[in-house]
């Protein structure tokens, strides 16, 4: 199967080893990756769906119309470039007059859109299309013996009828099935579903309570699991669940929260038996709890 | 305050034209699963989506809080009216960038720029030490990045606002 990857702007420029990651693993596992060359923004929730909506489903357009030409569906690792071009793509769909017009916008650009193409989530497509049974056929490495909870995209999940592709996005299982079959125990808490709150403006306009918000998350999972690391399918979660258990401890003065992060895709990688050095070597939590006890698999 | 005097009845059709918001009861689930309701000042989704349907121009352009949304879309989710609560966040946010130029996002100015929010692609010899290829960006591609600006300033809140899109 081929698709068309979106790289939306933090993966590429702040960590471009979660790139490396995906890059590196979907083909091992049966999926061909294609370039989406002269792609733009999302665009982003705070920048043209808060100013515009025409300059927004203009932007979208542009976007679909590249994996459109490519003749397959986007695959997209960032949780809001997801929801965001799912929901351009819903936007234009159901409205007749918006796709003419944004096809009236577009035509002098040389594009067209038509919605043909899809967008999926890269943890949906490791859930679904591949499935745990081929990824745990394909370890190289395992992650047995260590302990680990998921964050699952709130993109990915709400509103599950726009961007869902879970059974019920009150009760997820993809990112769980998935870190399991590399071997770990995934532990579950109270506080699974909470957003870990890295996007949009609440941690610009209020930090103090973005980063309490956060902590009550953190506080759980220390009380409530026994976590050698976070797996996350989101770029903002990966970024901002590292950073901010740096800015609690700054704040407390204590190194108490230290829960490495990693990206799924770093996972596999690293039990792919992929270079820790490319694949998962950019973070602001220090990494080597996890890599150091990866256990070779020997096969049967 | 005098309702009557205060309020522009028909504001619901300038900000949210689905008739849908007329559903909500006010029962709160929006605010309870949001993660922005813990910020001070709280977004309250709920009480933004009575500021639009009692029409009250002043306090809603006055609301900083819509833009605390983190864009989760739990709202969205939960609401058991299917008012699209993070649809008429959005919608508050167009509303208030048309009313006041004050409000109109610079990430947009960044995006007609250089087609990204951010630097996208400039990396080049990290790309190259983790194994990647060259990136092929539309802030490089003149020609592309040329076509998508005329593009948006097609568009109402480029052309309105073009003075803060000049090089």
């Amino acid at each position: 199967m081929q698709l068309c990857l979106f790289l939306g702007c933090n993966t590429p420029a702040i960590r471009p080893d979660v790139e490396r990651a995906i890059r590196a693993t979907m083909p091992v596992l049966g999926i061909d990756l294609v370039d989406a060359d002269n792609y733009v923004c999302c665009p982003a929730f705070g920048s043209f769906p808060s100013a515009d909506e025409e300059a927004w489903l203009a932007t979208s357009g542009w976007n679909l119309s590249i994996a459109e030409e490519k003749g397959c569906d986007f695959v997209v690792q960032c949780g809001s470039c997801y929801s965001s071009l799912r929901m351009g793509r819903e936007h234009l769909m159901h409205n007749a007059a918006m796709m003419n017009r944004v096809n009236e916008l577009l035509d002098p650009t040389g594009r067209k859109v038509t919605g043909k193409s899809g967008v999926r989530h890269v943890s949906e497509v490791l859930y679904r299309e591949v499935g745990p049974e081929k990824i745990a056929s394909h370890l190289k490495k395992s992650l047995e013996g260590l302990h680990g909870i998921v964050q699952y995209p709130c993109h990915t999940l709400f509103p599950s009828e726009v961007v869902g592709f879970e059974d019920s996005a009150r009760a997820p299982k993809g990112l769980r099935v998935l870190t399991e079959a590399l071997g770990a125990s995934v532990d579950g808490y109270s506080r699974e579903l909470q957003c870990c709150g890295g996007a949009g403006g609440f941690m610009k306009s209020t930090p103090e309570q973005a980063i309490e918000f956060a902590q009550s998350k953190f506080d759980a999972i220390l009380e409530e699991t026994q976590a050698d690391f976070i797996a996350v399918s989101c770029i903002t979660c990966l970024m901002f669940m590292e950073n901010v258990q740096n800015t609690i401890n700054k704040k407390i003065g204590e190194e108490r929260y230290k829960i490495p992060v990693f990206d799924y895709n770093q996972l596999l990688a690293l039990c792919l038996g992929f270079d820790p050095k490319e694949v998962s070597s950019i973070c602001n939590v220090p990494r080597d709890s996890v890599i150091d006890r990866l256990v070779p698999v020997h096969p049967a | 305050m005098d309702l009557q005097e205060a309020s522009n009845k028909d504001l619901w059709k300038d900000i949210y034209k689905t008739g849908d918001l007329h559903f909500c009861f006010n029962c709160s689930t929006c605010v309870s699963g949001c993660p922005a309701s813990h910020g001070d000042p709280p977004l309250l989704v709920r009480n933004l989506a009575r500021l639009v349907i009692l029409g009250l121009e002043e306090e809603l352009l006055q609301e900083d809080t819509p833009w605390a949304c983190v864009s989760c879309s739990k709202c969205e989710e939960m609401c058991p009216m299917d008012v699209k609560p993070f649809e008429m966040i959005l919608a508050i946010r167009q509303w208030q960038s048309a009313n006041d130029e004050t409000r109109v996002p610079q990430a947009i100015v960044e995006i007609y720029k250089r087609g990204y929010t951010q630097a996208v692609g400039v990396n080049k010899e990290l790309r190259e030490s983790l194994g990647l290829p060259p990136l092929k960006t539309l802030t490089e591609n003149i020609e592309q990045l040329e076509l998508f600006r005329e593009m948006l300033m097609k568009t109402k809140v480029v052309s309105e606002n073009d003075y803060m899109f000049g090089e």
